[in-house]
């Protein structure tokens, strides 16, 4: 391709050959059934690639129109990797009925937050908009599924481990672009292909990731936990909460006696 | 330099996720720990005497009277260690307490955001005085024979979970039941 090294070309190729692998293997493995919006994703990234690879031959791939083109695809690309977050959430979280209406509440206000934040810094020029919106939506996606983890360890959930790795997967992605995002708006325009370079090979490392995750057999059964009757939640968080507030409370009122004492 | 608070964000998050991820440390199986429940709220009531008379200051004053200078000393420093191990009993207990609390939350089809932000922040308060407590005790300053009371507290909270329980009947025995279906220590979410 015009623009690109032959090195840069082979590490594509390289990482069009992972995606279009993970591809097939999921369809021969029908894990669409169980991820079905990240068989979807996967989907898109194939599509993305060739889409990217017909234009780039095209344009060029320095030319303003191969970038916005490509940047149009990303934002796609993007909204289906947002999709597939929310489909982890739900394989995480989504058989406790209780908890996961909580922890939809809680992921939804930081994802707007995080989101507003984004929008509210990301200026109106094209160049540094383009950059500040993707980082603003990998940085969302980032804290959401950190938010998500530190909210499943709190509750004691295990998460399976293919769950685990896409989390990972997806989570080191995230914080690469947002990185990268960040390095490229300030100044540091020269590194730009040392930083093309190092996202396609994290990209691949993500892949390579995914694919061994998917290898390993996963549970073909959906056991769905058995829930407990609505009133023994309803009978015992109060009662545990009474109990909490007065310990603190006798807490406190040991820390002021011995200030009233010395 | 105005990418660095963005890193530094960035950092804190991978911090954060990686240990989330780690899988929390398991103290004793699901079955024992659904039996430690039922032994918890004997366990402070059957040690609490004890607890309380090594605790008091009579004793003290008493080995101060009557033995060597260093025994009272010694005395005070044996007593020191008692009240750290027993704040480390109770705050074992108390996690066991609140792991219930959070199984039957997860277990159950509706929760209420409201308890369990409050249970958090309670949580999280206990920690904070029980370290306060700790470090009033190391510099001295914390007065020894008010201990018990918080021991006190815990266990009639223990008697009282336990009673609540048992009032539930075969709900309770449900519980117990798919406590001890969590393999290890945590829910596998499948």
């Amino acid at each position: 391709m015009a623009g690109l090294t032959t090195y840069e070309a082979w590490v594509w190729a390289l990482n069009f050959t992972a995606e279009l692998g993970l591809f097939v293997s999921m369809s021969a493995r029908r894990h669409y059934r169980k991820f079905p919006l990240f068989y979807y994703y996967i989907c898109l990234a194939v599509l993305q690639s060739i889409v990217l690879f017909v234009a780039y031959e095209v344009w060029g791939f320095n030319s303003p129109i191969s970038e916005r083109f490509g940047w149009g695809t990303q934002g796609i690309v993007l909204c289906a990797r947002a999709l597939v977050v929310a489909e982890i959430c739900w394989h995480l979280l989504g058989h406790y009925s209780g908890i996961w209406m909580l922890a939809r509440r809680i992921l939804l206000f930081f994802a707007l937050v995080v989101a507003l934040y984004s929008i509210l810094t990301a200026g109106w020029r094209w160049n540094e908009t383009v950059l500040k919106a993707d980082r603003g939506l990998e940085l969302t996606i980032g804290v959401v599924i950190v938010i998500l983890f530190l909210f499943a360890r709190y509750y004691e959930v295990v998460a399976e481990h293919v769950v685990r790795a896409l989390a990972i997967g997806f989570f080191l992605l995230s914080c690469f672009a947002v990185v990268n995002d960040t390095i490229l708006q300030h100044q540091l325009k020269e590194y730009e292909f040392f930083w093309r370079l190092l996202s396609i090979l994290a990209f691949l490392a993500t892949m390579s990731l995914w694919f061994s995750a998917l290898l390993r057999p996963m549970s073909s059964s959906e056991t769905m936990p058995v829930l407990l009757p609505g009133d023994v939640y309803r009978t015992i968080a109060p009662e545990v909460n009474v109990r909490l507030r007065r310990l603190n409370e006798q807490l406190s009122k040991l820390g002021r006696g011995k200030e009233h004492r010395s | 330099m105005f990418y660095l608070p963005i890193l530094g964000l960035v950092a804190l998050l991978v911090i954060l996720f990686f240990w989330a991820l780690r899988r929390p440390r398991l103290g004793k199986s699901a079955e024992d720990q659904a039996a430690g429940c039922e032994e918890l709220a004997q366990r402070h009531i059957t040690f609490l005497p004890q607890i309380r008379q090594a605790l008091e200051p009579a004793d003290l004053d008493f080995l101060a009277s009557r033995g060597s200078a260093g025994l009272p000393r010694r005395v005070r420093k044996e007593r020191r260690r008692i009240a750290f191990s027993y704040i480390a009993a109770l705050q074992g207990d108390f996690q066991r307490l609140l792991r219930l609390a959070r199984v039957i939350a997860v277990l159950s089809p509706e929760v209420g955001a409201v308890h369990e932000f409050e249970r958090l922040r309670l949580s999280v308060q206990f920690a904070c005085r029980c370290e306060m407590l700790r470090f009033r005790l190391l510099c001295r300053l914390a007065p020894l024979p008010q201990l018990s009371g918080l021991g006190h507290m815990v266990s009639a909270f223990a008697v009282r979970m336990e009673a609540a329980m048992n009032e539930l009947g075969e709900r309770a025995a449900m519980a117990a039941e798919l406590a001890a279906s969590l393999e290890g220590r945590g829910i596998d979410a499948r």
